[in-house]
């Protein structure tokens, strides 16, 4: 099956193409035109992607298998969970966060819940503990903050 | 002797006590990349770069640790090649060949011993022949000209997939998609481009952002789809018995290995692997009947060995000289030197000497440490090897999320990590090299300053781009660096395969 490279092919050419429209409608610099503006390069970018992906479209390599199961799930899961890190990681506090999204990565990628989530918080205090004190960057407490010494 | 009275000087930059502890520091912590099964040395180079920054270190203070990091990665390579026979990294390939069979037969600390030697060897005579070719070549390319530049760009973009590597088109698909990422921001003449009126992508697309994403989360999500959750099996490591004779037996091959790589690693597009295959095969045909290649020969160990770290040193000279890095992780510090303030090139040599020596001393010296740190202390690796991967990459994803969120405290940069990782992932499906893209970023800016000014210089007229003989001898070579993949590739990959192939039939 070769239908990857064709759809990214064709993506990719979508890209070139709205990539090479908008370099087009870019303003002319101040002080006038002249003889390279700040769409020349845009442009030849577009239409060298634009070539390459045709080829790709009319060469494909054969595809690699997406993990359309469990694994698959699993993937998303991961995603979700970096999403999520990244979201809670002011309001919750650095602690608890990574506790939190450690843990559940260890404990998806196969460890014991309770080795997963010890793993997340022993190594979540030991890096704030580090960076507050060690390099004197302030990690967000955010929950924590009552235990603030300052 | 003028190289001589800098090298001096910059061994006085890399003594001072700081610059020494940190560089044994990344040794230390490079040699562990190396080691860990899935954390290639580009890719750990990357995810310390925000953590030097945090660290607040001088310039050469973190490119001194950054390089020691290099180095050592380079080192920690072959120690799950000898004992598990698998490479940590694609050019630790060839070390499996001879470096398994030995730790087969209870050799396992001599072959890791042998491979330290040799690959302080290869090291060593690569860091030399840097000292002796950076600064010729500095010197050469001070007679560039932007058209110049901009032809020398191309042609690392079209050398980056190397000789050996597999569909050149693909390398062309991810050098624009990276050099387009790069014209994100406000140009050099005051116009945004791209931005869509947001904020935070006004002075464009920070590439550690990019670097870190692509190669640290796009690996955690390579990890949970294979599987490869738990640890592997404990091997334990005999009382270390070599003589001084057995390493003089091996000095020849290490010798010759160590030459071999570094003009691989100087020359665009032949690359590390590239560097340990050579020195292993010639090594084969040269003595050929008098060893017993494949079944565990010390020779077949240093060969690879002092080949790879050769090329992993020469590949230094054209980052440091012309600013176009041959390899992935040498555009990583590529990237280290960018966002320092520090522009690599021919400059540098007279702008920032004391950096640049710095770094070649601390080369040197991050050898001996590394030998010294590597015989006795090898125990002590091959325990961490037996970290389930489970435990360690949620750890690792950890450090890159608190290394960008403390580059700008702010949780936008972490949500583009993610999406850079999501995208690697997909990247690295199709097989569109990733090493590319982020050398369009990185040199994407400095590739459209060089063509407007070539552009500018002529009016407008385009053919100045090909005016010159240097000029067109850079485009040519460009050219055979997309052509050559199609003749020679398949020919030279299936010759490494075959390699393998009898390697792992007469062993088992």
């Amino acid at each position: 099956m070769t239908f990857n490279d064709r759809i990214f092919g064709v993506l990719m050419i979508v890209l070139a193409v709205a990539y090479g429209w908008g370099a087009s409608q870019l303003p002319e610099p101040f002080g006038g035109s002249e003889a390279v503006g700040p769409e020349t390069f845009p442009l030849l970018l577009a239409a060298v992607l634009g070539l390459s992906s045709l080829y790709m479209i009319v060469r494909p390599d054969p595809d690699n298998a997406w993990p359309w199961n469990r694994t698959g799930l699993e993937l998303i899961i991961a995603i979700v969970v970096l999403v999520l890190y990244a979201m809670l990681l002011q309001p919750l506090g650095f602690i608890i966060s990574t506790l939190l999204a450690v843990g559940t990565l260890c404990w998806r990628m196969g460890a014991r819940p309770v080795n997963a989530f010890v793993t997340g918080g022993v190594a979540g205090v030991v890096v704030f503990l580090l960076f507050n004190f060690g390099l004197d960057l302030a990690l967000p407490l955010g929950l924590l903050s009552f235990l603030e010494v300052s | 002797m003028e190289t001589l009275g800098f090298l001096m000087d910059g061994f006085a930059v890399a003594l001072q006590p700081q610059n020494l502890m940190f560089g044994l520091f990344g040794a230390f912590l490079g040699t562990l990349i190396g080691a860990l099964p899935g954390l290639g040395p580009a890719n750990g180079v990357a995810i310390l770069i925000p953590l030097a920054f945090t660290l607040g270190l001088p310039p050469e203070t973190a490119l001194i640790m950054l390089t020691a990091v290099y180095a050592g990665a380079m080192y920690g390579g072959r120690i799950s090649s000898i004992l598990l026979n698998i490479p940590g990294d694609e050019p630790a390939m060839m070390t499996c060949l001879d470096g398994y069979p030995m730790a087969q037969k209870g050799k396992a600390a001599e072959a890791l011993a042998i491979s330290a030697v040799a690959s302080f060897m290869g090291s060593l005579i690569a860091t030399v022949g840097l000292i002796l070719l950076a600064p010729m070549l500095a010197k050469f390319a001070l007679t560039f000209g932007p058209a110049e530049y901009f032809a020398l760009f191309l042609l690392a973009f079209a050398t980056l997939g190397g000789i050996t590597g597999k569909n050149p088109m693909k390398t062309v698909v991810a050098a624009a998609i990276g050099l387009m990422i790069a014209t994100v921001g406000i140009d050099s003449t005051g116009v945004q481009r791209f931005t869509f009126n947001v904020l935070e992508l006004y002075e464009g697309i920070d590439f550690i952002i990019a670097i870190v994403g692509l190669f640290a989360i796009s690996e955690l999500l390579f990890f949970i789809e294979e599987r490869a959750g738990s640890g592997k099996e404990k091997i334990t490591v005999n009382k270390l018995k070599l003589s001084f004779k057995e390493i003089m037996h091996i000095m020849p091959t290490s010798f010759r290995g160590g030459v071999l790589g570094f003009i691989a690693g100087v020359l665009p597009g032949a690359g590390a692997s590239l560097g340990s295959f050579i020195s292993y095969t010639l090594e084969k045909r040269l003595l050929g009947r008098k060893g017993f290649f494949g079944q565990g020969d010390p020779r077949g160990v240093a060969a690879p060995e002092s080949g790879n770290n050769g090329a992993s040193s020469g590949a230094l000279v054209p980052m440091l000289t012309l600013g176009v890095p041959g390899s992935g992780t040498t555009a990583v510090l590529l990237a280290l030197l960018i966002s320092l303030n520090i522009t690599p090139g021919p400059l540098m040599f007279t702008q920032n000497a004391d950096i640049v020596w710095g770094v070649i001393a601390a080369l040197l010296i991050g050898n001996f440490l590394l030998l010294l740190l590597n015989i006795p202390m090898v125990g002590i690796f091959v325990k961490l090897l037996s970290v389930p991967p489970m435990f360690l990459l949620p750890i690792v994803t950890m450090v890159a999320f608190v290394g960008i969120y403390s580059i700008s405290n702010t949780t936008f940069d972490l949500y583009f990590m993610v999406v850079f990782g999501v995208a690697g992932y997909i990247f690295r499906k199709l097989e569109i090299p990733l090493v590319p893209i982020i050398l369009g970023l990185l040199l994407g800016p400095e590739m459209e300053k060089n063509l407007r000014h070539a552009l500018d210089i002529s009016d407008g007229d385009w053919t100045i781009l090909w005016n010159s003989g240097l000029a067109i001898g850079l485009w040519i070579f460009a050219a055979l660096g997309l052509i050559l993949p199609y003749v020679v590739g398949p020919i030279l990959r299936r010759r490494m395969r075959q390699q393998v192939g009898e390697a792992s039939s007469t062993s088992d």
